[in-house]
Order: C-alpha cells, then structure tokens, then sequence
C-alpha cells in the first residue's frame, strides 16, 4: 500500500521528523513501489544522524570527518535501496553494518595505498592465509621457515610480511565488528585490585579512563593474552580471526594503553 | 648449534624499533620458534627498547646483546642508568614495560649493579603450541 505516503513538501514545514516507524515504513512501500526519488532523498535525510554517528567513530584516523560522512552516506544509500521489509528488522540494525562495510572499506583502500606496495600487501595476505592452512594442517602454530616452504619466499619475506601488517595500522577497524553493541566486554570487570596491571596505575580510575579507549574486542583480546596467558593461535581460534589479525590487535592495543597509562599518570 | 652471539647498538630513538624488532624476529626464528613465539619477541624487544631508551635519553646508545640456541634466546640490554631521573612520565612507562615483558617472557630481570643495569630476558621456543 502506498496510499498513505505523503511527501514532505506537502507536509507542514515546522513539523519535525521523527524516527517514527510507522512513517518509516511507508517511505520504504513507497520508495519500493515507486522508484520515487523524493521518498529516497527524505528516507536519506531521515538517517543522515546515524551515518554522521558512525563516521564519527572513524575520527581521528586522519580522514577529514566530512569526507567519513560521505562514504558513510553512500553506505546508507545501499542499505535503503536494498532493504527488505520482508525481514522484519528494524531499517537502523540493518544499515549499520553496511554504513560501517563503506567506511572500513575505504580505510582499507586508502590505508594500503597510502603506506605499503602492492606486493607487500599481496604477500602479507598470503602469510596470513597460510599460517591459517599451516595452523589447520599440523595443529600447531607453524615456524616461519615452514611458512617460508609453504609459499617458496625466504623467511626475509615472511618477517617482512609481519613488519607489514604493523604498519597497516587500521586493525581497530576489524574490532570494530561487533558495533551493535552485542560484545559488551569490559577487562575491569575481571581485574582485582591486586593484578599486576593495576600496579602500573595509581587508581583504577586512571585504568579504567586508558580501557575505555579501548573497544570490548580489543580488551578481550588483552584479556586473553596477558591475563589468562592464552597463545596468539589460541585467542585467534576462539574469537574466529587469524593469527595475524591478533597479533596486529594486540599491538595496536598495547600501544594505546601505553600512550593513555602514561598520559594520565602525568 | 652452538649458542651464537649477535650484538646490535643503535641510538635510543623511537625510529630504530622497527630496526630492532625485525633483527630481533629473524634471530627467534633461527631458535626453531613458532610465528606466535616469534611475535612475543618481536613485542618483548620493543618493549625492553622503549624501557631502555627512557632510561638512557634520547642520544645515547641501546646495545642489545643476543645470545641465540636452538630452542631458546636470551637478550641483555645495557649496559642502562640504574635509575631514571624520577620523572613520573618515565615510571609509568617502566612500569608498563615490566608489565608487559613479564607477561610475554619466560624470564625477565632488572640487574642492577651500581649506576648501572641491565634488563635480561629469555624466551624458550616450544613453550607454548
């Protein structure tokens, strides 16, 4: 039915727009039924806050935040024209992944271009992929000269291939996955006041502020690590990603608890 | 194979981690180590270096002292001040270090010996899957 739609020029212009579902819907029958680019620029504008919420998670990574707003927006434009109101879920839990899939992507493409030849790029994703098939295959985490046979470069280009993926320093990007709130993680709930980390600090306050810089993977991940002693293979098989992505976690991780620990100690 | 000894001194600034990591990662890898084990190393000397140059100041020289087995690698860093110079900054960041290089480590000591110290540190390959 698309009867009930009317267009937001016909409306009263000190009438706000609401997040209001039923409209919502109708914009969406509408929009489907028609093609009608007026109902897809206002279902646009209606959602325009979410992307500008999300870019503003990717601040501070060295992309002007009006740029992150754009690609955010071309997100939400393929999440409207392809939603399907046959599924049942709300349009915001929808979009958000794919809003977030645009501004990852982009990360992604500009980050590799920016710092690291394509063939360094290239080698670092077969390294990861075999260390993968490596761990897979011998139940164990393989040996760089191993990693080397398996895809006949030198162990240099394997080391070298790890020196990559540190410089492909985006890797909050991945953690940032569960951005639908579903991982609530948080390491202070399993820290005693007699753990060695809280020897670092003065208060837990101190702690608590360097944390919450952190996003719950990222603290899982330390978790596992320095708490519960778990190898990088280990976390890696737990948490569905590669060893290589733990590794990259990890170090991004410890260097922002470093920079805030010591930062608020001063 | 007979334990072999490899030196490196480079000067106390932040752009030589990378130098220090990669040499660091081709040594642990000729101890028989796992790509995981190879990455505990590669991390624990970033962090011995870090810990090292706030002790030593921005100019002075770090000497990393190797001494690389077949299933293991033992590193001594020094000779390093005994102490820094009280700054608040620098104790967190040390105390950081510790924390982190007791957790990646099988062994990690402070020596001090007068003026000076040294910060050993051994990594066993096969110690963990």
């Amino acid at each position: 039915m698309t009867g009930a739609y009317v267009p937001r020029s016909r409306r009263s212009t000190s009438r706000k727009l609401t997040w209001d579902k039923k409209h919502t819907r109708e914009l969406f029958r509408h929009y489907q039924a028609t093609g009608d680019q007026a109902a897809r620029d206002e279902l646009i504008t209606m959602y325009l806050n979410l992307v500008k919420y999300l870019a503003h998670r990717f601040r501070n990574r060295g992309e002007p935040i009006d740029d992150l707003i754009q690609v955010g927006t071309i997100g939400l434009i393929k999440a409207i024209d392809r939603f399907d109101m046959g599924r049942e879920v709300e349009f915001t839990t929808y979009a958000t992944p794919t809003i977030v899939g645009e501004l990852k992507r982009h990360f992604r493409d500009k980050g590799w271009a920016l710092k690291v030849p394509r063939r360094l790029q290239e080698l670092s994703f077969r390294v990861n992929q075999a260390v993968d098939a490596l761990t897979q295959r011998n139940q164990r985490s393989p040996k760089i000269p191993e990693i080397a046979v398996y895809l006949d470069v030198t162990t240099e280009e394997v080391i070298e291939a790890m020196e990559t993926s540190e410089v492909y320093n985006l890797v909050s990007l991945d953690s940032d996955r569960n951005s639908d709130g579903s991982d609530s993680f948080s390491i202070l709930e399993y820290i005693g006041e007699d753990d060695k980390l809280m020897g670092i600090v003065d208060d837990r306050t101190t702690l608590s502020a360097a944390l919450k810089q952190l996003t719950p993977q990222e603290q899982r991940v330390l978790y596992l690590r320095f708490f519960e002693g778990r190898t990088q293979t280990e976390i890696a098989r737990q948490l569905d990603i590669s060893q290589m992505q733990v590794s990259r976690l990890l170090r991004k991780t410890l260097r922002v608890l470093r920079e805030n620990i010591v930062r608020e100690e001063v | 194979m007979a334990v072999e000894r490899i030196e490196l001194t480079v000067p106390g600034r932040a752009e030589y981690a990378r130098a220090v990591r990669i040499i660091a990662a081709t040594l642990a890898s000729r101890s028989g180590m796992s790509i995981d084990e190879v990455d505990d190393v590669r991390m624990a000397l970033e962090e011995a270096f870090l810990l090292a140059c706030a002790r030593i100041g921005a100019d002075g020289p770090v000497t990393f002292r190797f001494d690389v087995d077949d299933d293991r690698i033992d590193v001594c860093v020094g000779p390093l001040p005994a102490s820094g110079d009280g700054d608040r900054d620098e104790e967190a960041g040390q105390r950081y270090s510790r924390f982190i290089l007791e957790a990646v480590c099988d062994t990690f000591q402070l020596d001090t010996d007068g003026p000076t110290c040294f910060v050993r540190l051994t990594k066993l390959a096969g110690a963990v899957s």
